[in-house]
């Protein structure tokens, strides 16, 4: 897989506040990449920056070979879906999506006859067919979402930046938009770069999963990487599936104020933050005065609350300082027994199963 | 407010001073059906007749009252009142559209415009009278005085312009970027279009205040009058029911003005609504 | 520079302050230059002029103060500057006492948001046709055999018409009243919109009487409508010699219109010394009110 875009130091400023701070990043052609950030780690300042939207304070881009930082937004041929669809309300469906092909500086399409030939098979692509003279505040969010990829993809960018496209949307058409948005791309045969704040959208959309965390990137792998081995504590936190620990590595243990745990054999990580962190879905929760192997790890908590979702529980549980740490059950595993508010329990765990950061 | 007795009393004072408002202008209204050409302006009505209204169009035979000069008058003031719209809409929309990236010296450059709609016009139309006297330049309507009348109403487009642009949603143009389209017809096709409703308000404000503008045309526009210089003229000398007459029709004028402005924004906000209620359901 | 930062902090894209960009620079230099060519030049050229040499028809650019020594020796001069004031505070005064009752019951008794609208619609309409024949409307209101005299007349309250309703000072400031007025209610009907009701519907609950209300709660919160209304009224009342010339019959000289006199008469330097006074007058005043009232706190 080549490269299609490669952005190398990339700074911005705002005041004091630093959106970019060094990033690198280099996106695959023809893949589907996933950017996970949570709010204010810079990730819509880093989209804007590849569309030209904002001018750089340092650093290169380079798009499919060429630099790109002074090129304008209409001459880099990188195509941008907006979280709020932005579309033209003045316009409509067929309008919108005409819009690029018609009107753009390069090479545009003025012959009406293949504008519509253009129009209709793009119309068919994104399964707008019957719509093409709505008012674009005519149709649904659904409908406004294929609209605005429709528009983008019909210049056929070799690049397109998608600002939280299923943000807007309600949950149940999220999912749908999830498949549909991946077969899409599929059939173009271009690079998708979909930023978003929820993890379990990029883990399940990413060909190749990027976190963004403070201005750089923090970690880019494939889904099950990110998800079984993240890079640094700041990466486990983002996924939402970590109870995660601040302390420091001593010997052959983890030492965090509530206790020291015992290491496993596996060496702990270089991410220049030193942390622990253990996943919900592998931790068992046992009576107090049920024994620990030798391999385990144990630590005693107040059950707080559960959450039933279906396929598992989510059990809630007080830690000594006051912190909340969850563990999740697999309904498909084991059925747990229902444990009594406010009552103590041990949270026993294998010591190879933590993440130990140094 | 729940005190029954102030609440009568203040409706009672704001008739009164809607009255207060209005009279004026409906015995000029009523004086203006005078009997002519012996029937002075004041009561009573001798006989009620259109004398003044033809006296205007000159269809009366010719009498001691000497015709207004109007018809030139109209012809300079309607010319004057379009270039005047028409280059301060440009300047107010290329203005408020630089004012909506913040940049160095914006507040400098903001009162610097404003200013315009402040300073009275009897200094800048002196002001501008010396510039031409000292260059030794020939004032004209359609020359010092039209460029007072842009540094008058350019203030008022740009400040209708400049609150239209503020609700504007950037993205929609970033949007048409990103397609590959290029600024300046980014801007013909979807923003331009998209602010139109503010740009009718600006010319709107900019043709009314130039044709009703006379301070400053009074001291920059030369020989040759314009329609609120040939009434202006009439206050030296003895009025007569014509001037009447002729303020009945420029305020029917103006009014059939602002008739179709009114039209054509429900046409655009009907549109709007027609829109949004599509959105709800 | 703290200020700026917060800015950007919150709404990071194309909010941080820039140089000024090419593209900016292209879209303001058309209007800037017209207001530096067409308002400030002018305004500097009158300073300067005002230092010139002024012979009978002509001036010549010698440099003196004898027109400053005019100005301020002649009696006709000053006594319009001293008229000018006289008659910019008065109407200060009555457009305030005739505007702020309609403001406040437009603004305050009148719940219904449409009647609101409806109300303030009808004080704005008379602005829309031209000024000069509102002006002129008041000729045949006040004159001898006018409007009023005869309904006094007709009432039986006079015998013999008033003539001092005409051509005289009175009559210029009720016409000035009336055209400006507006420009009174509108600022103050804004911020009385803004009272919350509630706060005085407490007031009324602790037995607080209307003068006691109105003078501990609608009159401050309505002070800056005031001072804006103000700075509307005076820059144009001190601007003004239209309605003199329109309703006093000359016997009200402004500094306006005494500046319509000398361009006449093409006395440049003199017409200057009187535009600069003016000027300086004007300036004054506005910072003096902007001085009561703190309107970035209060707005």
């Amino acid at each position: 897989m080549s490269a299609v875009l490669d952005l190398s130091n990339v700074r911005k400023t705002y005041g004091a506040l630093n959106a970019l701070d060094g990033l690198d990043l280099t996106l695959p052609d023809n893949a589907y990449v996933a950017l996970l950030g949570p709010s204010g780690s810079g990730k819509t300042t880093l989209l804007r920056v590849i569309a030209g939207f904002e001018t750089p304070d340092a650093g290169s881009l380079t798009f499919k070979g060429n630099r790109i930082e002074g090129v304008a937004p209409h001459r880099r041929d990188i195509g941008f879906v907006f979280q709020n669809f932005a579309l033209f309300p003045h316009l409509s469906v067929a309008k919108n999506i005409a819009f690029g092909l018609e009107h753009r500086d390069i090479d545009p399409v003025t012959d009406p006859k293949i504008l519509h030939t253009r129009v209709k098979d793009m119309v068919a692509l994104v399964g707008l067919d019957g719509l093409e003279e709505r008012a674009v505040t005519q149709i649904s969010g659904g409908q406004r979402q294929r609209v605005a990829l429709a528009r983008t993809l019909i210049t056929e960018p070799s690049l397109v930046l998608l600002d939280e496209p299923l943000g807007a949307l309600d949950a149940n058409l999220r999912g749908r938009m999830r498949l549909e948005l991946r077969a899409i791309r599929e059939r173009c045969g271009v690079t998708f770069l979909h930023v978003t704040g929820s993890e379990s959208e990029a883990l399940a959309m990413g060909d190749l999963v990027l976190v963004l965390d403070q201005g750089k990137i923090a970690q880019a792998a494939d889904a099950d990487t990110v998800y079984n081995q993240p890079k640094s504590p700041a990466v486990a936190r983002f996924l939402n599936c970590y109870n995660l620990f601040d302390g420091t590595l001593s010997g052959n243990g983890f030492v965090n104020p509530l206790a020291t745990f015992p290491l496993g054999g596996a060496i702990p990580r270089q991410s220049g933050q030193p942390g622990y962190a253990i996943r919900y879905d592998r931790i068992a929760v046992r009576p107090l005065d049920e024994a620990v192997a030798n391999d385990e790890v144990r630590l005693e908590a107040t059950f707080v609350a559960d959450e039933y979702s279906g396929a598992a529980i989510n059990s809630f549980f007080a830690l000594d300082d006051g912190r909340v740490f969850e563990v999740e059950s697999h309904l498909s595993q084991t059925v747990p027994a229902a444990l009594q508010p406010q009552s103590r329990y041990a949270l026993v765990w294998k010591r190879d199963d933590a993440l130990v950061y140094a | 407010m729940n005190s029954s007795g102030t609440k009568f009393a203040l409706g009672v004072y704001t008739s009164l001073f809607l009255v207060f408002l209005y009279a004026p202008m409906v015995v000029l209204g009523i004086l203006s059906f005078q009997t002519g050409p012996e029937g002075g302006p004041q009561f009573p009505i001798i006989e009620w007749s259109t004398y003044w209204y033809q006296h205007l169009f000159g269809f009366t035979p010719p009498s001691r009252i000497a015709p207004l000069p109007i018809n030139e008058a109209l012809f300079r003031s309607l010319v004057l009142s379009v270039m005047t719209m028409i280059v301060s809409t440009v300047l107010g929309v290329s203005s408020a559209q630089a004012f909506r990236r913040k940049f160095r010296g914006s507040g400098v450059a903001f009162y610097l415009i404003v200013l315009g709609m402040m300073v009275p016009g009897v200094l800048v139309g002196l002001g501008m009278a010396l510039v031409a006297n000292v260059l030794g330049i020939d004032r004209h309507w359609w020359g010092t005085a039209f460029v007072l009348h842009v540094v008058y109403t350019y203030p008022f487009a740009f400040l209708v312009m400049l609150a239209i642009l503020n609700r504007f949603d950037p993205s929609v143009e970033e949007a048409a970027w990103s397609l590959g389209v290029s600024p300046i017809r980014t801007f013909r096709k979807i923003t331009f279009p998209l602010i139109f409703p503010g740009v009718l308000s600006a010319m709107l404000f900019a043709f009314t205040l130039s044709y009703d503008e006379f301070s400053r045309t009074l001291f920059a526009s030369g020989r040759d009058l314009t329609l609120p210089l040939a009434i202006y003229g009439t206050f030296s000398v003895e009025v007569h029911p014509n001037v009447f007459a002729f303020g009945v029709l420029t305020t029917i004028f103006s009014f059939a003005l602002l008739g179709v402005y009114a039209a054509l924004m429900t046409l655009s906000i009907r549109r709007a609504k027609r829109i949004a209620i599509q959105e709800e359901a | 520079m703290t200020i700026i930062a917060e800015t950007a902090s919150r709404a990071p894209p194309a909010v941080a302050a820039k140089k000024v960009s090419d593209k900016t620079l292209w879209l303001l230099a058309p209007g800037l230059l017209w207001m530096l060519l067409f308002l400030v030049v002018p305004m500097l050229m009158m300073v300067y002029v005002s230092f010139w040499t002024q012979t009978t028809f002509k001036i010549s650019p010698i440099l003196t103060v004898q027109s400053w020594v005019t100005f301020f020796t002649s009696e006709t001069y000053l006594s319009a500057l001293w008229t000018t004031v006289r008659i910019w505070l008065i109407v200060l005064v009555t457009t305030l006492l005739v505007g702020y009752p309609a403001a406040l019951y437009v603004g305050l008794f009148v719940r219904n948001k449409t009647t609101q609208t409806v109300l303030l619609v009808f004080c704005v309409i008379p602005f829309w046709t031209s000024f000069l024949i509102r002006v002129l409307a008041w000729r045949p209101m006040l004159g001898k055999e006018g409007a009023i005299n005869l309904i006094l007349q007709a009432l039986g309250i006079i015998n013999t018409p008033i003539e001092v309703l005409l051509f005289s000072e009175l009559s210029v400031i009720i016409g000035m009243t009336q055209i400006y007025c507006v420009f009174m209610v509108g600022p103050i009907a804004f911020m009385m919109g803004r009272i919350d009701q509630s706060v005085i519907e407490a007031a009324q609950d602790m037995g607080a009487g209307f003068w006691r209300i109105f003078r501990t709660i609608i009159l401050p919160l309505t002070m800056p409508g005031v001072v804006v209304g103000a700075i509307f009224v005076s820059v144009m009342v001190l601007g003004e010699f239209a309605t003199a010339a329109a309703l006093s019959g000359r016997k009200v000289n402004l500094l306006g219109n005494i500046i319509v006199t000398q361009v006449g008469s093409l006395k440049w330097a003199f017409a200057a010394v009187v535009g600069v006074v003016l000027t300086i007058l004007m300036g004054i005043v506005v910072a003096a009110l902007l001085r009561v009232v703190d309107l970035r706190k209060a707005l």
